[in-house]
């Protein structure tokens, strides 16, 4: 279904069809046929109230979750078909992942963690070290790398998270509710890291009910009962829109 | 080997994070392999000690009891007639009666009984030669000799653990009263191994034995016969050179053989503190599972954290199976180190040579290895199953 066109940017990551459904007796379908392109450089928004299938959605997008139906392609790969390590190889090399309650290593150091995201990738020690350290210096925290999370205040320990998330180098990066748990101030500068890491190769997509957060996205995707109710383009303008229709147009 | 030495890392991490119930966990295989390797080496060691003992009494004397043969109702004596035969027999060049004499309370000097009977101290009128057979020196003084037997003088030789018991000093002129007689201590034995219960006795000559004590004859009740060749042939022969043909008058045995049966029969003993210790590593394993399976919960969001970053549910089995190694290779060794040092502590102490395998030392931390291996399998079993969507709480 994968939309060619030569002037758009390459979809790094793409639902197709995707349904989820949880339970065995008592079926509960947490995701219903859902369609979703994601290209390069593209910075997009998932909103949706509670139980709209919104974090089901950055589950499977994230590849920690098999769909009961249709296909997740990571570049191309549908990942349905792998085997674990083949899949966890896939996931690792192409998505980075930012959580709501940061989920850093609490015995690892800073740079611990973002090391660990580069662990067996036939990396020398000191080639992980410096992609490591690269990365914490572009979230500001080179200096504080050898300091454990506790030692932290929640906004550096997200901004450690973003650098484990980024340090791969992957085609997209998945936020989910990055700024839930901070305070404003925090927040704005966690949002602003995020916009200074879009790039041309990677795209930026952030799982939030936060309004004013999925505002500052160039493109939104709203969430309700299991299925996109709308996509919108944002400032951004067309290049969300290529994005855009390529989902809608399958799922209508 | 990149990789191997990546999981080693991140399995050390784990472990040194949680230094206290890394500890734990790896008291278990330490205690099963302290304790077997201690049980072993203290054995072998005491083994080796026989064999060293074998060795220094010397395996060709022979000690022939007098049993019941017709007399009845008296002590079975050997007669002067047998003891001349037996003396005769050609691989034989030395042999000296002993008769144990019953019945005489022994103290140091004369009002001491209240305080001394506790002690039974064995009386034995002896042959001259005793020492010179045995092999035994004198610790000081001499022994019993011909002018005592010939003069019937009231003399005696005590064993060395009595002397001390007594507080003699070597030299000492002092007597020693056996049922209020005074006798003369003329010399000290030294302790004979292969007789301890001679350490603590009293040898007067049998002609003491026939006047003071009122012994019908001079005649002994038992023979240490020395035989450096064909020591098992004339073992053998002896009950019938003794009594002729007729009803044995006495049974001969070499007592180093018993030592020897002593050193098979600890490895009974051997066997059983190995299953004691290898209960122990068992248990020691079922702890670090027990242990291990909590800390996967508790750390079940850095699994799933690992799961997101590109980890495979291989790789997290194989990180918590390195753990569980790291808990059986470093309790091995430090139990291996742990046993040793007992053992040499023991051997130390008792005066033993230490016989400690090194292969035997390896051996037992491997198998602590093992068991902890085994009991990592089942945590990293679950560590790998825990679907990281569960454990990450997403939205």
């Amino acid at each position: 279904m994968t939309v060619v066109d030569a002037g758009a940017p390459e979809v790094v990551l793409a639902l197709d069809g995707v349904s989820r459904v949880y339970g065995t007796e008592v079926q509960v379908r947490a995701l219903d046929g859902v369609s979703l392109d994601i290209r390069a450089g593209e910075y997009l928004s998932i909103v949706g109230p509670s139980g709209s299938g919104k974090s089901t959605m950055l589950g499977l997008l994230g590849v920690l979750d098999l769909p009961t139906e249709g296909a997740i392609r990571v570049r191309g790969t549908d990942v349905t078909r792998l085997a674990d390590a083949e899949r966890s190889r896939l996931r690792g090399e192409a998505i980075g992942f930012v959580f709501q309650q940061f989920h850093l290593i609490p015995h690892l150091t800073a740079l611990g963690n973002v090391e660990t995201a580069l662990l067996y990738r036939g990396l020398s020690s000191r080639e992980r070290r410096e992609r490591a350290m690269a990365a914490l210096e572009q979230v500001g925290l080179g200096a504080r790398h050898d300091h454990r999370p506790v030692q932290m205040s929640g906004g550096e320990q997200q901004r450690v998270a973003i650098a484990r998330a980024i340090s791969t180098d992957p085609g997209v990066v998945l936020a989910d509710e990055p700024t839930g748990a901070l305070d404003s101030r925090n927040a704005e500068n966690v949002m602003q890291i995020f916009e200074d890491l879009r790039s041309p190769e990677r795209a930026i997509c952030v799982v939030t009910h936060d309004l004013h957060v999925a505002d500052s996205a160039h493109r939104k995707i709203s969430m309700l009962d299991g299925r996109i109710v709308a996509d919108e383009a944002l400032r951004g303008g067309g290049k969300a829109a290529a994005g855009a229709s390529g989902g809608l147009g399958d799922e209508s | 080997m990149r990789r191997f030495r990546e999981l080693v890392g991140v399995a050390t991490g784990g472990l040194t994070a949680r230094k206290i119930r890394t500890a734990l966990i790896m008291l278990g295989p330490i205690l099963g392999v302290a304790a077997i390797v201690a049980a072993i080496g203290i054995n072998e060691s005491s083994k080796g000690h026989l064999k060293a003992k074998l060795q220094e009494l010397g395996t060709d004397l022979i000690v022939v009891n007098a049993s019941a043969g017709m007399g009845f109702g008296q002590d079975p004596v050997i007669e002067a007639a047998a003891v001349a035969r037996v003396s005769r027999l050609p691989d034989v060049t030395a042999v000296t009666g002993t008769r144990q004499l019953s019945d005489i309370v022994t103290v140091p000097f004369a009002g001491a009984e209240d305080y001394y009977r506790a002690f039974p101290v064995p009386v034995i009128a002896s042959g001259l030669d005793l020492p010179a057979t045995l092999e035994v020196p004198m610790v000081s003084g001499r022994f019993l000799n011909d002018y005592d037997h010939d003069s019937g003088a009231r003399v005696a030789v005590i064993g060395r653990d009595l002397a001390d018991e007594y507080g003699y000093l070597a030299g000492e002129p002092r007597t020693i009263e056996l049922n209020g007689l005074q006798y003369g201590v003329v010399g000290v034995l030294d302790w004979v191994l292969l007789e301890p219960s001679m350490d603590s006795a009293v040898f007067v000559t049998f002609t003491s034995a026939v006047d003071d004590w009122e012994l019908d004859d001079p005649d002994p009740s038992r023979l240490y016969v020395r035989a450096p060749t064909n020591t098992a042939m004339v073992a053998q022969e002896i009950p019938t050179v003794v009594s002729l043909g007729g009803p044995d008058g006495a049974n001969a045995s070499v007592p180093t053989d018993l030592l020897d049966a002593q050193s098979q029969v600890d490895e009974s003993l051997n066997n059983l503190t190995k299953m004691m210790g290898g209960l122990a590593l068992v248990v020691g394993g079922v702890g670090i599972a027990n242990v291990m399976s909590i800390s996967v919960i508790q750390r079940s969001s850095e699994i799933g954290i690992r799961r997101a970053l590109g980890h495979s549910r291989g790789t997290i089995a194989v990180q918590f199976l390195f753990e569980a190694l790291v808990v059986g290779v470093f309790g091995g060794i430090i139990g291996a180190l742990v046993g040793a040092g007992v053992v040499w502590g023991v051997a130390e102490q008792r005066g033993y040579t230490m016989v400690l395998s090194v292969a035997g030392l390896a051996g037992w931390a491997l198998v602590s290895v093992g068991v902890a291996v085994v009991a990592g399998l089942y945590p990293s079993s679950k560590a790998a199953r825990l679907e990281p969507l569960e454990t990450l709480r997403l939205g």
